[in-house]
């Protein structure tokens, strides 16, 4: 179907987009890379009456290092961080692993992260990697700028903290220590699909023991999800030998976590294909084998360290 | 080498094709539907006063509206009369939605943007009805009919005899199951089109489309007009896959409009109303029951089809009298006996799709096969070759009344799996199965036996050859390609048989004035019926030029040879002259045929490896291997494409694709191609194709279908590697599409065999 | 709303509503019919064109947002003298296309992979995810590899056949 009509502006500044985005009493959207929204509005399960385009607002193209954080404005495409240099140590890689989860090369250059975090779309690979780094959202309304933490800046599916006339400016996302391992897997029926179960993870080790552990769970309920119960499982824990082979024992410790995260943290709802019951499975499954992702990664981390030594 | 390896790459590549939507007619209007949000209910009102009113609206109209629109007309023997009688397809709904989508009202507008503003402003009050969507609960339920006072089964029919009770008591073994065939949609990357041009008295129909004489006779009977008054042009076809051949009720508004207008009106589909109305393939649940002896020497093999029509009785009703025919498959069973009955749903028409009732047979007793074999602890390739007709057996009478015409079913086979290195993959199975952290791994095989070219009374092709003074020839057909290369193949082949240079040649197809008569392309029969056809009517253009070459010159026309593209006398000397000079000397030289095959039988096997994840479900297809024998090979890359794109549908068939309903039974398809998953090239596994060539006896150029086989052998041959991998006791629990949810609540059940964990 | 499009190399002045999608725009204001709607919501790959170099899906692009921009389009793959880019053989020669419905959007996506990535022929990933952005029907996908791979290696210099 085509879009049914809307008025259009192509705002220069922050300033002109949120002046019309509260210029009018009538339901606006924000453009940015358009590949949620354009394909919203063309299902017509969406129906502005007024698009802001802001690619044309100089000021969001950038990203950058700022007080130990990555600040990624509101027109970096996904594309960006398909190289692990993206952000310096295991942040940039973790952001890498993600984004090829992120549907194909021609969405990927026009789509944003920011605009994943707008969209709060549960399934979002984005989305959980925000709730899991404490991520922070940056927006610009009417009266000025806030903040808001990632994980109280969901509340559901489509729905977020934003109001309607703000504006995200940028999200921040904390860069990661050389100690820490991280990973990221996602369980989808085929290349084209959204993920029935995306989980990223990160893993701090210290002397064998682990020090920190972050788990985000993606389309595991109405919004990304942090699993701290299944991370408190793992505090301190003797990390031991890894697993080898492709199936992880059931009586390893990340094993047990997955098995947490997946009846404690999660509250999945069921879709074709995935009941509440099978997702809980993969959950279960899924956050197990991202932890040992994120341990060999923390491994190889530690190895290149101490060869350099 | 030429620049390009088809006639077609020249513009296909460049951006110089031209489909349907490609056609820039000044003055033309855009259609778009009103499409019901219900899938069963009783239409109350239709209003569609606002939508006059949109802006670049010029017109809008419901059922009520048009009073002489007619209903669709089904010709050809499609359908049964009894199952038709008493339950009219009208084109804009009347009182009555039957599937989800089915069209309320028409909107045209200066373009598409403006015609769907409008359609926004229809508001229909329909009053919901439960709805139906599978076969067992159409038959189920019972007070909920579609037709009110008919039964919801709209045909019953039956292949072979009863089998005697005593050979299931007397058996050493039997085996029972139930599979599900999910109804799957064709998904060419073109949908539906059709732009329909007022000229005069007459009207020209642009359609993307597989049998354009079978539309145009389709829409004059509909119209009640003479049909040469509609001339149907196929232009660049977008794809078929067997959803193409129908004058569907969109076509028929479209063609009344424009008739009425007296303006051009083109419907392009959208992909999301392809979704909710396009037809559906498949669409069957099955029984079967397998006898044989402790050896596993088949007995006899029952097969009973419950058959999703969709919602009137079209095509649908009979295609599965296909698969009832075709159960027999590769084997000397004695006595086999398929029962049919054919459901009316709420959901669009069950049509052909690629493979076309044949992946239905073929799944249903080759999942059995390897079930018996389980039961009787025989490998089941084994228990294939212990049941293989033999090759020296042919023609062979099926006892479901097939006459197979030639086949080495056994040689397929072993060029399978010495393609694949079976015992290789046999010792890694083996190893994997003794290792608790491996990830299981099974082997499936799947022979299959196809039928191309048609069924009785639709077995021939129209076409003609015609020779020029410039020493060019035009070969005009019925056929209609959608993407299998007719531009060049057909030309070579009129080439070689006259000894012509190829680019002497050109193909005119697609046009009813161009060809007044023809059948189309469907039935994996371009090559089988329209490349003998072609081949024997060069023939009686060589046999003309003789003729006329004898008589100028005073011999007797066996002493006139042809030869390298022209006449000469067989004695020599002088008298000799090109096939140009010939039409200059004697007039236009133009022969026409009507060349009518049998039924062929192609055949083949496939073999695939799986890898199965049973923590998550995942399956992950590691190999397989399709060995196709369609008889004599035209073109090699042509039919490596064909078969290597129908096998990876297979694959779509067995792992990804199916339609899930909601309570009220809309289909969960919101969201198009991110709903209903075609495998993408992320999900290809290695696939090696091999051939073994068993020429057709019905023709003299040898051919047999091959568009369709890869569809037909791949199913089946994934399913059995999962069943294998998981060494699954009931085959119930594995039903197609194997999503991994389905796979995984596999896994977990009991085993047949020890060790799955 | 006016707008300037530079497609192909050409200037192009357009008066469009906001809600026009690229695709519509290319087809039916400039007779660009080359390329083609196969689904509308971004999925399915055949309407994808270079926008800035980069492969966009022109339906899910607004043709206002591309005010300004410069667009190809596959009737600008070929050079002006009609010589047929590498990939337009290559797709050809691997019979990579059977009703070419998908293959300008296929066409377009592996150009600006090869044009942003001049060693696209050793990266089988890269290439696995270009042939992996789009939906054909017919082919089965390896002879779009083969042909993408083809292409690649004769822009590398080192000619051969895909393995």
């Amino acid at each position: 179907m085509k879009p049914a009509p809307f008025d259009y502006v192509a705002a220069r500044t922050v300033a002109e987009a949120v002046e019309a985005l509260g210029g009018t009493g009538h339901k606006a959207q924000v453009l940015a890379g358009g590949q949620s929204l354009i394909l919203e509005m063309r299902l017509q399960r969406v129906r502005p009456d007024l698009v802001v385009d802001i690619n044309r607002i100089r000021e969001l193209g950038g990203m950058s290092i700022e007080d130990g954080d990555l600040r990624v404005g509101a027109l970096v495409r996904h594309t960006a961080f398909e190289s692990a240099e993206v952000a310096p140590g295991p942040l940039g890689t973790l952001l890498s692993r993600a984004v090829v989860n992120i549907a194909h090369p021609p969405i990927r250059s026009r789509g944003t992260m920011v605009g994943s975090f707008g969209w709060a779309h549960p399934a979002s690979e984005w989305c959980a990697i925000g709730v899991t780094l404490e991520a922070v959202v940056e927006m610009t309304g009417p009266d000025g700028t806030r903040s808001v933490a990632a994980g109280d800046y969901f509340l559901g599916p489509h729905r977020s903290e934003r109001r309607p006339m703000e504006l995200i400016t940028s999200v921040r996302l904390p860069l990661l220590r050389e100690d820490t391992g991280v990973g990221f897997l996602e369980h989808r029926r085929t290349g084209f699909c959204f993920a029935q179960v995306a989980v990223a993870a990160t893993l701090t080790v210290t002397d064998g023991a682990i020090s920190g552990a972050r788990i985000g769970l993606a389309n595991c309920a109405d919004r990304p999800v942090r699993a701290r119960a299944a991370e408190r499982s793992l505090a301190g824990a003797d990390i031991g030998p890894l697993p080898e082979g492709a199936r992880l024992p059931d009586d390893h410790l990340f094993a047990h976590a997955g098995r947490i995260a997946a009846q404690e943290d999660a509250a999945p709802v069921a879709e074709p294909y995935a009941d509440v019951e099978y997702k809980r499975q993969v959950i279960a499954v899924l956050v197990g084998r991202t932890l040992l992702e994120a341990a060999a990664d923390q491994r190889a981390r530690l190895a290149v360290r101490e060869g350099r030594r | 080498m030429a620049r390009w390896a088809r006639r077609e790459d020249a513009r296909l590549l460049t951006g110089k094709g031209r489909y349907v939507a490609d056609i820039d007619v000044p003055g033309c209007l855009e259609a778009a539907f009103v499409r019901s949000r219900v899938a069963h209910g009783r239409l109350r009102a239709v209003d569609c006063t606002a939508a006059r009113d949109v802006p670049g609206v010029l017109g809008a109209w419901s059922a009520t509206d048009l009073p002489d629109l007619p209903p669709v007309a089904i010709l050809d023997r499609l359908s049964k009369d009894d199952a038709v009688a008493g339950r009219e397809w009208p084109a804009l709904v009347k009182d009555r939605v039957r599937y989800p989508g089915e069209a309320l009202a028409v909107v045209v507008g200066e373009d598409r943007y403006r015609a769907e503003d409008g359609v926004a402003e229809v508001n229909a009050t329909i009053d919901p009805l439960p709805a139906v969507v599978t076969p067992s609960a159409a038959l189920r339920d019972d007070s909920v009919r579609l037709f009110d006072g008919l039964s919801n089964i709209a045909l019953r029919g039956e292949a072979g005899t009863p089998v005697d009770p005593s050979v299931w008591q007397d058996a050493a073994v039997v085996v029972e199951a139930a599979y599900r065939q999910q109804l799957l949609m064709p998904s060419p990357m073109e949908c539906r089109t059709i732009l329909a041009v007022p000229e005069g008295d007459r009207l020209t129909v642009w359609a993307g489309h597989q049998m354009p004489h079978r539309l145009a006779r389709s829409l004059a009977a509909s119209l009640r007009r003479p049909a040469d008054r509609i001339r149907v042009v196929v232009p660049d076809t977008g794809g078929a896959f067997g959803s193409k051949s129908a004058m569907f009720p969109e076509y028929l508004v479209v063609a009344y409009l424009a008739l009425r207008l007296g303006r051009p009106v083109r419907w392009i589909e959208d992909r999301l109303e392809s979704m909710l109305v396009a037809t559906r393939g498949r669409g069957q649940e099955q029984t079967v029951r397998l006898a044989a002896d402790t050896e596993g020497r088949l007995l006899a093999y029952e097969l009973t089809i419950d058959a999703d029509a969709g919602a009137y009785p079209h095509l649908g009703v009979t295609l599965p009298m296909i698969t009832a025919s075709m159960a027999t498959g590769a084997y000397t069973t004695p006595h086999v006996h398929a029962t049919v009955r054919s459901v009316l749903t709420n959901t669009m028409v069950t049509y052909p799709y690629r493979g076309a009732g044949r992946p239905e047979a073929t799944t249903a007793i080759e999942r059995t096969m390897d079930l018996l074999g389980r039961r009787l602890g025989i490998d089941p390739v084994e228990l294939r070759r212990r049941n293989f007709i033999p090759s020296d057996a042919f023609p062979y009478e099926t006892p479901t009344g097939r006459r197979y015409d030639s086949g080495n079913y056994s040689a397929a086979l072993d060029l399978a799996l010495r393609t694949l290195g079976y015992e290789k993959w046999r010792a890694e199975r083996s190893r994997r199965h003794d290792d608790p952290d491996a990830l299981p791994l099974g082997i499936g095989v799947s022979c299959y036996v196809e039928r191309s070219g048609g069924e009785a009374g639709l077995l021939h092709e129209f076409g003609s050859v015609e020779a020029h003074e410039d020493g060019t020839v035009t070969a005009r057909c019925g056929a209609a390609s959608s993407g299998q290369s007719h531009e060049t193949l057909f030309p070579a082949l009129v080439a070689e048989a006259l000894g012509v240079p190829e680019t002497h040649v050109r193909l005119i197809e697609g046009d009813t004035d161009e060809q007044p008569e023809g059948v189309g392309s469907f039935a994996s029969r371009s090559a089988q019926v329209a490349g003998a056809m072609f081949q024997h009517a060069a023939g009686l253009l060589v046999q003309e030029a003789r003729e006329r070459a004898a008589e100028s010159w005073g011999l007797p026309v066996d002493e006139v040879d042809w030869a390298d593209g022209g006449v000469h006398a067989a004695s020599g000397g002088p008298a000799a002259t090109s096939l140009g000079d010939l039409v200059k000397a004697t007039g236009p030289l133009r022969v026409e045929d009507r060349y009518e095959t049998s039924v062929a039988f192609p055949f083949g096997a496939h073999v695939a490896v799986a890898e199965v994840d049973p923590d998550l479900g995942t399956v992950n297809v590691l190999r397989l291997v399709a060995v196709e024998d369609c008889g004599v090979v035209l073109s090699p890359a042509t039919v490596h494409g064909q078969t290597l794109g129908s096998t990876v549908q297979g694959i779509g068939q067995a792992l990804y694709e199916g339609i899930t309903f909601d309570d009220v039974g809309v289909p969960c398809l919101a969201s198009g191609f991110l709903d209903y998953l075609l495998p993408t090239f992320a999900e290809i596994p290695p696939v090696d194709i091999r051939h073994t060539r068993t020429p057709n006896p019905g023709t003299p150029l040898g051919a047999k279908g091959a568009g369709e086989s890869g569809c037909i052998g791949a199913p089946a041959a994934i399913v059995n590697a999962v069943a294998d991998a998981l060494r699954i006791a009931d085959p119930g629990l594995l039903q197609t599409p194997l999503t991994p949810d389905i796979v995984w609540r596999a896994a977990r059940a009991p085993g047949h065999g020890e060790g799955v964990r | 709303m006016k707008i300037t499009l530079n497609v192909n190399g050409a200037g192009h002045f357009v008066d469009v509503e906001p809600r026009r999608l690229l695709a519509d725009v290319l087809r039916d204001d400039l007779g660009l019919t080359g390329t083609h709607l196969g689904c509308e919501h971004g999925v399915c790959g055949a309407c994808t064109v270079l926008m800035g170099g980069r492969p966009v899906r022109s339906c899910l692009v607004l043709a206002v947002q591309c005010d300004g921009s410069s667009v190809r389009t596959v009737e600008g793959l070929a050079e002006p003298d009609g010589e047929p880019h590498p990939l337009q053989r290559a797709f050809s020669a691997e019979h990579a296309l059977q009703c070419g419905f998908c293959t300008p959007g296929f066409l377009m996506a592996a150009a600006g992979a090869l044009e942003a990535d001049p060693g696209l022929a050793d990266d089988p990933e890269a290439i696995a995810g270009v042939v992996g952005s789009g939906i054909c029907r017919c082919t089965g996908y390896e002879p779009i590899r083969r042909a993408v791979v083809r292409a690649a290696r004769e822009q590398r210099g080192t000619a051969g056949r895909a393995p």
